[in-house]
């Protein structure tokens, strides 16, 4: 069996991700090498910590190159979570300096920006468990029942997205919160599945088998 | 909207998962904690928070491996914390798989510490711990060092104090209460969550369902539930629909799988 590739970016944790991959049968390589990447069956792009750090150390690896050949190009099912779906947006306002957003890989059409919700009692950053209302169906939600589309969720900027039908789902908090987004073989969430329980771990192994 | 959280409460010693009452009193060993993890992760619990509560070097490492070894077939959040009182011990936490980790003693000696590590790792990656015990009439006031050392400070304005220093979510327990099963202390549960905009855990003295049905309409974002798991035929599963019949905003318990 091919292994799934966990990208390594310098993030700080990203154990939960790989134990989750080997939870569902597969084998996780946590790795920035090209070849890795190439022979991967599916890649991952993990998430945790700033937008600009990770968007800086993805470049300086080459990272985005080897994602656009392996996964735009080639058409590898990539799946990105947190902030890995952030940085699949054109820009980010997080922590971004004089008012100029960060700029992102750009594959959707989208903005990352501040979690603003329209009820001051409503904490940031949006933290723990949330539905998400599916908009659509797809594959990476096979099996799992509408009344347990229930992830654990912890960010503090969201990703707005221009084009409708990138959308698969929304949480609410206070304000409609892009949940989920996918188009051909990419796929991506907001929330954390390899902290979301049995739900999550059905999505992962989803995504493992998918196939498009 | 985030749904109330149902948290088991581990407390280990040298890595035995134990419970005793009012923080010193009739210690029981409840068993292994890795296997007890796995069967609240089947009842679907949304959190657990694991504190060593006497911490040393040795029992270190113990709650290192016993979290390693969690992560690998329990996927939900987990809050780790005793003795962590440097950005080394935050660190080391968070790589062997928690979340969140919780600091109590540290913060009130040092509260710099907590703004450090909320800075370094995220605002939601740090919890504040608190307990309290009732001093005299109306006046409650924080212990530290596991119950053992009293400090001058009130709890409620202790912890929108660690609310400023960037905590993500704040721990309240009591130790007149704990392992109790008498019910929540309410009225600090009324005003913690009135003051704090961070999510508030309460601990300390749930016996029943109603008990945890009382800290949640009280407005607690989360129980922290020990003895009751432990020792009663209340299970994760039970308080869960329970909490959903009685109109209470919860993860739903069925399994995900058809």
């Amino acid at each position: 069996m091919s292994d799934v590739a966990i990208v390594d970016y310098g993030i700080n944790n990203v154990r939960s991700v790989r134990n989750a991959v080997e939870y569902c049968g597969f084998n996780p390589v946590v790795t920035h090498d090209a070849d890795a990447i190439a022979n991967a069956s599916h890649v991952i792009l993990p998430g945790v910590g700033a937008f600009g750090d990770a968007m800086a150390n993805i470049r300086a690896r080459g990272i985005d190159e080897m994602l656009e050949r392996h996964v735009r190009e080639k058409g590898k099912p990539f799946l990105a979570v947190c902030l890995g779906m952030q940085l699949l947006a054109k820009t980010s306002e997080e922590h971004a300096d004089d008012a100029v957003p960060h700029r992102g890989l750009g594959w959707f059409d989208a903005d990352v920006l501040r979690l603003t919700p329209n009820d001051p009692a409503l904490k940031i950053p949006h933290m723990g468990w949330n539905m998400v209302a599916k908009e659509r169906s797809h594959p990476i939600l096979a099996n799992i029942r509408e009344s347990n589309l229930a992830f654990y969720f912890v960010h503090s900027f969201a990703m707005r997205c221009n084009a409708p039908t990138d959308v698969v789902g929304y949480a609410q908090y206070g304000q409609p919160v892009t949940a989920i987004i996918a188009r051909d073989n990419i796929a991506a969430t907001q929330f954390h599945p390899e902290k979301s329980q049995d739900s999550g771990i059905e999505l992962v192994s989803n995504f493992l088998r998918w196939n498009p | 909207m985030l749904k109330k959280r149902l948290i088991p409460k581990f407390l280990l010693r040298d890595g035995r998962l134990v419970k005793y009452v009012r923080f010193f009193e009739n210690e029981r060993i409840a068993g292994n904690p890795v296997t007890t993890a796995k069967v609240y992760n089947d009842y679907g619990v949304d959190e657990l928070i694991v504190l060593d509560i006497v911490p040393s070097a040795a029992s270190r490492g113990r709650v290192v491996e016993i979290i390693e070894r969690m992560s690998e077939e329990i996927f939900m959040p987990f809050t780790v914390g005793g003795g962590v009182k440097t950005l080394d011990d935050v660190n080391m936490l968070l790589r062997a798989g928690a979340d969140k980790v919780s600091v109590n003693s540290e913060a009130v000696r040092r509260p710099e510490f907590l703004r450090e590590a909320a800075r370094t790792f995220g605002d939601q990656c740090m919890t504040v711990s608190i307990d309290y015990k009732t001093i005299g009439p109306n006046h409650a006031s924080v212990f530290i060092d596991g119950g053992r050392e009293h400090v001058a400070l009130d709890p409620v304005e202790w912890a929108r104090r660690c609310e400023d220093l960037h905590c993500g979510e704040v721990l309240l327990g009591s130790i007149d209460r704990d392992g109790t099963m008498t019910g929540y202390d309410l009225d600090i549960i009324h005003e913690a969550s009135r003051v704090l905009s961070v999510p508030l855990i309460v601990s300390g003295g749930c016996g029943s369902l109603q008990h945890a049905i009382d800290a949640l309409e009280a407005g607690a974002s989360a129980v922290a539930i020990s003895s009751m798991f432990l020792f009663t035929d209340h299970s994760p599963i039970k308080l869960r629909s329970h909490l959903a019949s009685r109109g209470l905003d919860v993860r739903s318990s069925s399994s995900s799988r058809n």
